[in-house]
């Protein structure tokens, strides 16, 4: 679901990176403050964890499948801040040693899966768990997803606003937020249904064997 | 010190082909890229092709599309945004067969210390998924059906979150014993 390299301007970039920076620091120093010496192995293994995640394939309505993004399970088992740095890890992992993603692209999608996709589903999970604890971590999944989704169609939609020629012509991204909007939303509307799912089994079947190993 | 210069090298130069907009520019830049490249230039030209390939023609053809029928078509904008991504993409590529990765981030040891640790767990983990994923397969005769496919999925993901909750507190365990952490006393 993530932005490649090439269709965010420095004008937007940036600032992203500025953002981000302020941002991972101060998650990094709230997970240390929770978890003291098992914080830098925490995120690690979870980053991992994250990172198995976007390989699981999910079959979708339709015959077609996608790749899970485990926003969901990471924020509501583990915070927000956590799921914003296993996120961002994974995504500096695959630029770095995998050559894939994008480094200019980087803060934009961090910010928007991590961050914005992992406060939607812990908000949402802690909002709707007393109503139904299976349904909140199905809208934890799904919203995770669509946040994100929007944040990063808002991200490419404004683009040929931010940076255009003096004739007007676009300079990165060509189709302003009446495109992006739609085109990205409505396919991950579908998506969501099975990042949601993802989130109920994993964590209802994590719940289960916590559960047994504690009687 | 060789792989951080390049790891500097790289951000600057990034930072640089998205702040140039004329096509001459980009080309000629591409042109050097390739040419320092050497022998494996072809090889990580095709890999970068085909990593930008399915997301640039959607871009492309929707924006000739759609360009063509309002009549604002402008073959540069194809071409300045296709040659910049491609350029962007073939540097990761390049970046990342020339440089240990490891050394590059040595610059900041929590970094370090979290990128080694994830790596060296995302190996141990993708090696268990095959696992996973060929299990399925040899156990499943016929065509996997959804529900199955979302149980397996799920039996996955709950067993790497368990494995990771043991594998956070082993390390924790490893480093503290090697005298890693500060003595708090």
């Amino acid at each position: 679901m993530h932005i490649p390299d090439g269709f965010i301007s420095p004008k937007a970039y940036v600032p992203a990176y500025v953002a981000a920076a302020g941002l991972w620091s101060y998650a990094l120093g709230r997970v240390r403050r929770n978890l003291d010496d098992e914080a830098i192995p925490r995120v690690a293994v979870l980053t991992a964890f994250s990172f198995v995640l976007m390989m699981i394939l999910l079959p979708l309505p339709g015959g077609t499948s996608v790749h899970a993004a485990g926003i969901g399970v990471l924020a509501v088992l583990f915070g927000v801040w956590t799921a914003f740095l296993c996120v961002s890890l994974v995504l500096l992992l695959q630029a770095l040693l995998f050559g894939s993603g994008g480094i200019t692209s980087l803060p934009v999608n961090a910010l928007a899966m991590g961050l914005i996709g992992g406060t939607a589903a812990a908000a949402s999970y802690r909002l709707l768990r007393p109503l139904h604890e299976r349904a909140a971590l199905f809208a934890a999944g799904w919203l995770s997803i669509n946040f994100a989704a929007l944040v990063l169609a808002i991200a490419l939609g404004v683009q040929p606003s931010l940076a255009r020629s003096p004739d007007g012509t676009p300079l990165f991204f060509p189709f302003g937020l009446s495109v992006t909007i739609p085109a990205v939303m409505i396919p991950h509307a579908v998506i969501g249904v099975g990042e949601g799912a993802l989130t109920v089994i994993v964590c209802g079947l994590f719940a289960k064997l916590a559960k047994e190993r504690g009687s | 010190m060789r792989d951080k210069a390049a790891l500097f090298l790289y951000a600057a130069t990034v930072l640089c082909v998205t702040l140039v907009h004329d096509i001459r520019l980009l080309a000629a830049t591409l042109a050097v890229v390739l040419l320092f490249s050497g022998r494996s230039a072809p090889r990580l030209a095709a890999r970068a092709g085909r990593a930008i390939l399915v997301f640039n023609a959607a871009v492309s053809v929707s924006y000739a599309a759609l360009a063509l029928l309002r009549g604002t078509f402008q073959p540069e904008f194809l071409l300045r945004m296709n040659l910049r991504v491609f350029l962007l993409t073939y540097l990761a590529f390049l970046l990342v067969s020339r440089i240990n990765p490891f050394r590059a981030l040595s610059f900041s040891p929590a970094l370090l210390h979290l990128f080694t640790l994830a790596y060296g767990q995302i190996i141990v983990f993708r090696r268990l998924f095959d696992d996973f994923r060929l299990a399925l397969k040899s156990r499943s005769p016929a065509r996997i059906g959804t529900r199955d496919l979302y149980r397996n999925a799920g039996a996955a993901g709950s067993f790497f979150l368990e494995k990771a909750l043991h594998s956070s507190t082993e390390i924790t365990e490893a480093m503290r014993s090697r005298g890693f952490f500060r003595d708090p006393r």
